[in-house]
This record gives C-alpha cells, structure tokens and sequence, in this order.
C-alpha cells in the first residue's frame, strides 16, 4: 500500500521569549494511503501540532513531512496555502463555519480558489452536502443548525475539493454521543467508500476506536502499544 | 468579482455597524463637497478680476460713501485710464407691485420680497462697461439703454429666472434709506440683456442688473448720496500698486480718505468679512475627514478582531494572506465607496435646494455666489477622498490579518 503521509524524524520547537519548548522530537510517522489513523496523548504531548505539520499549516523546525509523495515542509508560506486548497481538507473541534454564509455559501468556500464557474461550484458544494446528507439544509445559516449539522457542513467543507487527505482536530469534541456518532460513521463512510485518507486528533476512546489505527504521542514522541 | 458577494456578505453581519460609518463617512464627503463648492464659487469670482481695474472705496468702510467730485480727480491722475461711479443700490422687487403701479399713496408700506433678491448696481453705464468687455451687451440693446434713463441691463441668468425680456418693466425699492424714493418704487425697463463667454471669462457674473447713476441720483435729490466706489480703470495692470498708492496719497487728508486695491483684493476682501473663508472652511473638512478617518480605522479593527477566527479558517482552507488582506481593504473599500456616493449626492441634493430654493439662492446670489453648484471635479475629489479614507482606514487592520499566523489563531479559539 503505499504511504499517503509521511513525517520523518521531524522536530518542533517553539520559542516563548528565551525559553526554547521542544512540542515534538525526531518523531516519525507513515499513513498508508486510505488509512483511517487515530492520535491520541494527554494535553501538550504534541498531537496538534502534528496534525497541523501533516495539514501545512505549521512547520516543522526539522526534518521532513511528506503528503502524497510531495515534502511540504520546504514549501514558501504562498506555496503552502496553495497546496492546502486542494490537498489537503480540514476539520475542526467547533466546526468554525463563517456565520453570514449559508451552509452552501460556507461549502463553496474554498471553491473559490479554483477556476471553476459559479454554477459549477454551487453545483459540487451541493453535492458535498448530499454526501453529508444535509442537502435540503443547504440555505440555512449556521445559528439555524445544530452542532452536529454544523460539523457535517464542515465535513463538507473539508471534502468539496476532493482533497487527498483529512485531518481532524478532535471532531466530536463538542458534540453529544449521537451527534458524534453520526459524525464517526461519516468519517468511517468517507474513509471506506471514497478513500480518503483520515488522521484525526481525539481524546474519546471511543471515537478512535472507530480508527483503524489508533498512535499514542506523549512528550512529543511516539508510543509503541 | 467573484470574491465580492463574501465582502458584501461580511458586511452585512453588523447592519447598526456597517450603517452608521457609511453614514460618518458620508457627512464627512457631503462637508468636503459642500465646503469646496463653496471655495470653488469663491474662487471663481476672484478669477473673473482683472489687475488693470482697481477699486477705490471710504477708508474708513464700505457703508461710507465717497463725494461725486472724487470722479475728476482720479480722471486727472496720470495712468488712470476710466472712472465709473459705481453704487450698490441694494434693490429688492416689492412684495405688492401692482399697488406701486397705481401711484405713491401706498409705496412706504410696500413689504419687500427678500425671496427674489439679486445684485444690482447704479452704474456710469457708458465707462463702466466699456471697462467690462467681457459683458457683451447686442448693439441695438446698448443704444437702447443709453437713450433710456431707466433702462438698464440684465445679465442673462437673472432673464432666464424671472422670465425678462427686453421691453419688460419692473420695480425695485433699495433696503438702504437714502436710496429710496419719496414717491415710491424705481421703475426699470429692460434695455438689454448682457451675457459672457463663460469658457473665456470663468467667474462672470450674469446674474446681475446694472442701471443708470444718473438715474438713482435725480430719483433721490436733492438728497446727496455721493458715490459707493469707483471703479478705476489703469493703463498698465502691473503698476496697480503704484497707483493705488498714488490715488489714496491724493485724499489721504481729506475728509473721505480712501483706500484703493486691485479688483481681486476688493472682491477678497469683501469675502474676508465673513473670515478668513478658505481657511476656516478647509479646517473644517480636514478635521471632519481625520476623524472619519479614525473612527472608520477603529471600526474595521473591530471587525477584524471579531473574525480572527474565521480569518484563521480561510487561511487554512488554502486563502493565502494576500487573499485575507484584499478581503479586509474590500470592505473598507466598499466602506469608502458608499459612504462616497451618498456623501456626493447628498452634496449635490443640498447645493441643488440651495440654488432653487427662493430666498436662499438670492441672497447667495446678491453676494455674487449665483452659480453654487457641485461640479464635476469637487464631486470627484469628494468621491476619492471617501475611496483613499476607506484605503487607509482598512490597511492597518489588513495587514493585521495578513500577518496573523493560522495556528497562533487556532490556538487561541
């Protein structure tokens, strides 16, 4: 199978004034392409930070993190918010839909950076709803849905460009046990029937046992299991 | 243009907030508009003089009038080349004209219609336009009204606003006291209708009557009311100083001392009773526009503030800060945009009431502001100055957004 992510013996230090704080140590990870991955660890052991070296939105002091083959740890700040518009799709704990937009306006979003026309956009954001299964949701605002609704907007969000990879920062963090629920057989249904790649940060037991891989980070390092 | 229904939507989000410093932005606009259309009217008038025509007038004020005999006197100073007596009458058509028609009886008690005011000036006809050749006046019209002692000549915008032609008769009763006549109203025909080549002559009043001296001085005898100001026409425009000073140096110790200055420094001066016009006027639209210029700065840092977060998601949905900052310089630009079109036309709406409203306008225009209008290049200053203060209010909270980091962001939600 071949490996969708990899980080290799990346290090991450954040600097607060002349305290140096090591977040991640010569760690190294590979996800198979169509793995459904779990991170788990206490706070602070570095599993956000990971996630967001695998998402490019941060990046790693050294070594290198590898997505579908490309080191996006060399890419310029330009580079790297290109690369994520159409690699990578995120997902987060409290969903951070754009209030004045409609849950089609918030999926069409990152459409925008694409060259496709209007109606082709609004087309495929309706059609990441169907997959969501919030189609006949697709004019209501943010404040009209629940939490659950909202994160399936998000999850739609995060797939409407058809990325390789997803990430997800703790995605049933805020939700009650159905609405996560809902949201992990989502998960497992974008994993298992449109191969998508998943690393999700959580600390539910529950939820990464829906994974079919569960890592453990502590200190910024690892965990053998 | 695709990103510009987000821009408007984000507007949206805060209609009170939106609302109200499109509103600031738009008084600051209809101030600038409204205060430099007013400069520019003033400014125009100034043009319209010329330094080879000086204008002497009482030392002491212009409510003084000078003696009738200074007339020869500044005639016989060498490089004086005309001298008009010239007398703002002062005129106002009565409110009750047919009653003046039937005779005296009831001319004291006539009201005066302040609502139809314009300028109107007893003149030496003859010297005094031959002074003013941009007021071109028909052949037929002038022989007319030097053959008429109460003809008299109007410029062409005063014709088109009461509908006068030539041949029409009309009264007017003068608010100063010794300009009235015992036995009622004066009595003018129209002898002639003058106009300007406006293109050639920007700032030429056509909004003016002018009638016979001789006309307002047999009307009031044997009252003496001596003459307002001279109009004195030089032969070399560049020794206007030099010949000032020699006409007031001929009446320094006489009992009417006079003071003499260009055509310009008389109608600047005029102006500078009010103040010092340009200065206060602009003080009050470079005050207005700094503080619009803080108060839309801080509202749009509000606003950026509010949204750090889902400035943190657009960046991570792939927008690149260049992206987030152009969103940012969008709203304020829009800001700017309607704030400017609203501050324009509301410009344009007050100068239009002004100019058509009876009363107003004729006062404005008895000062020699006829022609109070929003002109094209005020509008478009106006238009910019909303464009670059939306520009300048929305780049620091720009580039705010554009330096801030995605996981600084994040981590703080």
């Amino acid at each position: 199978m071949t490996t969708m992510v990899s980080v290799k013996e990346v290090t991450k230090v954040y600097k607060r004034g002349s305290e140096e704080l090591k977040v991640l140590d010569s760690l190294s990870l590979d996800v198979p392409e169509g793995e459904f991955v779990a991170l788990m660890g206490p706070s602070g052991s570095g599993k956000t930070t990971l996630l967001n070296l695998i998402a490019g939105i941060d990046q790693p002091t050294s070594g290198g993190v590898f997505v579908g083959g490309k080191n996006i740890a060399v890419l310029s700040e330009g580079e790297l918010a290109k690369w994520r518009s159409h690699s990578v799709g995120f997902i987060f704990q409290f969903y951070n839909l754009i209030p004045v937009l409609s849950a089609v306006e918030n999926v069409e979003l990152p459409l925008l950076l694409t060259n496709l026309g209007k109606k082709e956009r609004r087309e495929r954001a309706l059609t990441a709803l169907k997959v969501v299964g919030l189609a006949d949701r697709s004019s209501h605002y943010p404040r009209q849905l629940s939490g659950g609704q909202e994160q399936r907007v998000a999850i739609a969000r995060a797939i409407v460009t058809d990325p390789q990879v997803l990430v997800a920062d703790e995605p049933t963090g805020d939700l009650d046990a159905k609405s996560a629920e809902e949201i992990l057989q989502l998960m497992e249904t974008l994993n298992r029937d449109f191969k998508k790649t998943i690393v999700m940060v959580t600390h539910d037991p529950r939820a990464a046992e829906r994974a079919h891989v569960q890592r453990h980070l502590e200190k910024g390092v690892l965990q053998l299991r | 243009m695709k990103y510009l229904p987000f821009v408007l939507k984000h507007l949206r989000r805060n209609w009170v907030r939106t609302g109200s410093t499109v509103v600031a932005m738009a008084v600051c606009i209809f101030l600038l508009c409204t205060l430099r259309s007013v400069l520019s009217e003033v400014d125009g008038m100034l043009a319209a003089s010329q330094a080879n025509r000086l204008v002497t007038r009482h030392a002491v004020s212009l409510t003084f009038s000078l003696p009738m005999a200074y007339e020869g006197r500044l005639q016989s100073i060498p490089g004086v080349k005309r001298v008009a007596k010239t007398t703002w009458f002062g005129g106002s058509l009565p409110a009750k004209k047919e009653a003046q028609q039937d005779g005296g009886a009831g001319a004291e008690s006539a009201t005066t219609d302040w609502s139809n005011f314009f300028n109107n000036m007893a003149v030496d006809v003859e010297t005094y336009f031959a002074m003013y050749p941009e007021m071109v006046i028909p052949a037929d019209q002038w022989k007319t009204l030097i053959e008429t002692r109460s003809g008299c000549v109007i410029g062409s915008k005063l014709a088109k606003k009461f509908n006068w032609k030539v041949g029409d008769k009309f009264f007017l009763e003068s608010f100063i006291p010794p300009y009235r006549r015992r036995g009622g109203p004066f009595e003018f025909v129209v002898a002639g209708i003058y106009d300007a080549d406006l293109s050639k002559y920007p700032g030429t009043d056509v909004n003016s009557m002018f009638f016979h001296y001789e006309y307002l001085k047999e009307g009031v005898a044997p009252r003496d009311i001596g003459v307002g100001t001279f109009a004195v026409e030089i032969e070399n425009g560049d020794d206007a100083g030099k010949m000032s000073k020699a006409i007031d140096a001929l009446f320094e110790n006489s009992s009417a001392a006079t003071l003499t200055e260009t055509e310009q420094a008389f109608k600047a001066g005029f102006i500078a009773m009010a103040g010092n016009l340009a200065l206060l006027l602009n003080g009050i639209g470079l005050a207005v526009a700094f503080t619009i210029l803080l108060v839309t700065a801080n509202t749009m840092s509000m606003a950026v503030r509010e949204r750090r977060t889902e400035i943190g998601v657009l960046k991570t949905l792939g927008f690149s800060s260049a992206h987030v900052m152009g969103f940012v310089v969008g709203e304020a630009l829009v800001l700017g945009v309607l704030g400017g079109a609203l501050g324009v036309f509301g410009s344009q709406a007050l100068l239009y009431f002004i100019s058509n409203t009876p009363g107003v306008a004729d006062i404005l225009a008895g000062i020699g502001l006829s022609g109070l209008e929003l002109k094209p290049d005020v509008a478009a200053i106006g238009f910019f100055v909303a464009v670059i203060l939306g520009l300048c209010a929305g780049f620091i909270p720009a580039l705010s957004a554009y330096r801030a980091r995605i996981t600084d962001i994040l981590r703080t939600v």
